[in-house]
This record gives C-alpha cells, sequence and structure tokens, in this order.
C-alpha cells in the first residue's frame, strides 16, 4: 500500500516521521512557549529592563487575527511583488473557486442514482429545488420563471454557502503575517468568505443587469420597454398626454438612475453585511485583549462572547442571500409583469 | 460641505466623535426597520393566511432599509 499514494504511511511521511506515532507527543516541543508563557522571539520596538520601557504582556503568545481588508491580499506575498505570474490568485478567488468545487461535488453526489424514491442527498436538493421554484414562480410569473430560474437559484446557492462558509474555523485567521508586539498577527488570510470581496459581489449584479436587460427586451420588446419607462401612466389619452409627457419623461430619467443605481445597491448591501460581519467577529473575538483584561479572562471572553454574534452572522448570512434572489426577482417581474394592461379595461 | 468640517465641529463644540455619518444613517435605518416591522404585524393580525406573502414584502422591505446604514457602514471602515 506504499508508493506514492494517499495513505496513512504516506501521510506520517510527509510530515518527517518514520511511521505513525501520536503527533500530540511528536508536536510538544513545538507547544513548549505557548504552555511556558514564555516569549517568543524580540519584537522590532525596543522594551525592555535595560531600555526602561516597560515590555507588553507577552504571555497571550496566540495568532492574533486581525480584521478582514477591503481589498483580497494575493496568496503568494512572498513572491517578487512586482506582478508575478499568479499575482491575481487572492484569497478570496481561492475560496471562490472552493467553494463552487463544493457545490458541483455535491449536486454531482445526489444526482448520481436518481430514483423515484429518492435517497437523502438526493430528497434534500430536491426540496431545495422545489421550494426556490415555488418562490422564485411566485413572484416572477409562469411565463419568465423557466428562463430565470436557473441564474437565480445559482445566485442563491452560492451565496448562502459562500456566507456561512465564513464561519468555518480558520477562515480568515490562518495565513501569512508578521511579528508585531502583541504577537503574531496575520494579515494576509489564507481563506476568507468569498462575498466579503466587493469584487465579487458586483461581479453577480453586472451579470444580473445584463440578463434582466436581454430578457426585459426578449419579453415585451423594446418600445413596450421604453414606454414602460418613459411613457404617460394612468392611461391617458390624446390632448392630456401629450401635456403630461414632458413630465413622465423627465420620471423616466429619474427611473433609469434608478435602475442604474441597482447593481450598486446589490453590491454594496451583500459586500456589507458579510465584510462587517466578519470584522465583528474579529473584535468581539479579540475584546478580552484589546480591553487589556487579565490573560484568563480574555481566554473565556473570546470563546463565549462571540457565540450569539455566530449565531448572528448565521441568520444573516442566510437572509442576505435570500434578499439578493428576492430582489432580481423584484426587478424581473417590475419590467415583465402583463398585468397592465388589462388594469386600464376595467 | 466638507465632512472632515462638520466632524471636527461636532468634537470640538460637544465632544462627539467618531462617525457621525454613521450614526445618522443608523438612526434612519432602525426607524425605517421598525415601520416595515409593524405595517408587517399589523397586517398579519388583519389576515393570518397571508402571512407568507407579508413575510417576502416585509424581509425586502426590510433589507432595502438597512442597505443603507451598510453603505454608512463601509465608509465608517474607511475612517469617515
Amino acid at each position: 500500500m506504499q508508493g506514492d499514494g494517499l495513505n496513512a504511511a504516506n501521510f506520517y511521511r510527509a510530515l518527517g516521521l518514520p511511521n505513525k506515532t501520536s503527533l500530540l507527543k511528536t508536536s510538544a516541543p513545538l507547544l513548549e512557549p505557548f504552555r511556558a508563557g514564555r516569549p517568543l522571539p524580540a519584537p522590532e520596538a525596543p522594551c525592555g529592563p535595560e531600555t526602561g520601557i516597560p515590555t507588553h504582556d507577552m504571555s497571550l503568545n496566540l495568532p492574533l487575527a486581525t480584521a478582514l481588508t477591503l481589498d483580497a491580499p494575493t496568496i503568494f506575498p512572498m513572491g517578487d511583488g512586482g506582478g508575478s505570474f499568479i499575482d491575481w490568485l487572492s484569497n478570496s478567488i481561492l475560496v471562490c473557486a472552493l467553494i463552487a468545487l463544493l457545490i458541483l461535488w455535491f449536486a454531482r453526489k445526489a444526482t448520481k442514482n436518481m430514483s423515484i424514491v429518492p435517497g437523502p442527498t438526493q430528497n434534500f436538493f430536491e426540496a431545495v429545488v422545489q421550494q426556490l421554484y415555488d418562490l422564485i414562480e411566485s413572484v416572477v410569473g409562469k411565463h419568465m420563471v423557466a428562463r430565470v430560474f436557473p441564474l437565480l437559484a445559482t445566485l442563491f446557492i452560492f451565496i448562502i454557502v459562500s456566507n456561512w462558509f465564513g464561519l468555518l474555523p480558520g477562515v480568515g485567521s490562518i495565513g501569512w503575517g508578521h511579528e508585531s508586539a502583541h504577537g503574531f498577527e496575520v494579515t494576509a488570510p489564507l481563506l476568507r468568505p468569498a462575498t466579503a470581496d466587493l469584487n465579487l459581489t458586483l461581479a453577480m449584479s453586472a451579470i444580473f443587469m445584463v440578463f434582466w436587460l436581454y430578457w426585459s427586451l426578449a419579453e415585451v420588446g423594446l418600445k413596450n420597454f421604453l414606454n414602460h419607462i418613459f411613457g404617460v401612466k394612468g392611461g391617458l389619452k390624446g390632448m392630456m398626454a401629450a401635456l403630461l409627457a414632458p413630465i413622465f419623461i423627465f420620471v423616466g430619467l429619474i427611473e433609469v438612475v434608478s435602475i442604474a443605481f441597482r447593481p450598486v445597491s446589490l453590491s454594496l448591501r451583500l459586500f456589507g453585511n458579510i465584510f462587517a460581519g466578519e470584522n465583528l467577529l474579529t473584535a468581539m473575538i479579540n475584546l478580552g485583549k484589546d480591553l487589556g483584561l487579565p490573560v484568563w479572562i480574555s481566554y473565556i471572553f473570546s470563546v463565549t462572547i462571540p457565540v450569539p454574534f455566530y449565531f448572528l452572522e448565521i441568520l444573516v448570512g442566510m437572509l442576505q442571500a435570500l434578499v439578493f434572489m428576492l430582489l432580481c426577482s423584484v426587478y424581473i417581474q417590475l419590467s415583465t409583469s402583463h398585468d397592465e394592461e388589462e388594469e386600464g379595461h376595467h | 460641505m466638507n465632512p472632515y468640517i462638520i466632524a471636527e465641529a461636532a468634537a470640538a463644540a460637544t465632544g462627539v466623535t467618531g462617525s457621525i455619518t454613521l450614526a445618522l444613517a443608523g438612526m434612519g435605518a432602525a426607524v425605517g426597520v421598525g415601520l416595515v416591522g409593524s405595517k408587517a404585524a399589523e397586517a398579519v393580525g388583519r389576515n393570518p393566511g397571508a402571512f407568507g406573502k407579508v413575510l417576502t414584502i416585509g424581509i425586502i422591505g426590510m433589507a432595502l432599509a438597512e442597505a443603507i446604514a451598510i453603505y454608512a457602514l463601509i465608509l465608517a471602515f474607511q475612517g469617515r
């Protein structure tokens, strides 16, 4: 069973151990400084008894996770920095690819042997798809739902998985960093929730707006589309319509501004919620240390205080995905609904 | 007017520091979300069968009202 395969013997060999041993015992020397509370190698700022500047409390020797930065850093910071070949691979892009692969793998697993009486995975997927289809159909209408459903359901599933991905331990707190006065400070995490990057949310909103324009024009035609925005509403005809036309054209211009603002608001809402949520969790976890409390109190605080905020983030993640999808479907419904032509006949 | 001037004036006059943009936006958002919630509760009370539809509209309304405060939150993170 040896060779180059993925098996237990090679796993231990890759770690540098000759055979299977207890990892806890072998890593004991690494954990020594943490257990003893001894300081890590000295920081750059001069401090100590000979300089008279009091040393920082170095007994909390755990890595300190800082808040997420607004722009996602590349995950190859050790490279030349002058634009290496894979500089574009930031941590958000890595997580985006991971989530897409995860969803695809789960979907393949669910639909591999489809049967009339479904197994658990297929059952779960069928329930999700059915609920989403009913929800979108109730908003958009039967004539549009077949075209619109794939994009909207994909947006919902991708956004909700990506939002919840940021709550896993290790996302946002494991990565590259540098030594600082408070211990090892992580400034470029390896994994970061994908929707906490404005690039991703802006891309999703832009793609949706392109599709919205295409679907609206395909459904109602260009003339009706412009009439819907700039036309005289209220069933007026003839002289009154000609008099009121300039006002309605002005109103149409304002409506164009509001339509142009939709991708901005869609992207900023999702980005702001998830980004602020991550920073909130980081602030809550570091609360005890920031207040300068004794070490054992800040340990207890960083475990118990974030718990209600974790539940809040779970709720916010699901809610923001739902709101994104519902708003997209409402925008489609607003410009493709056929009901208005019958209102004048009542 | 320059927002920095307003912020500095507020800080000098009353000792108020921090993001005044976020404070005002948060106040507006909280009032808006509360209004949507109260109207939704009232609607469900009058017609309990419409709970699903009212819930959908209520969630959309709350998210739109809250978005303005989120924009101000991003500005506050950038130091304004």
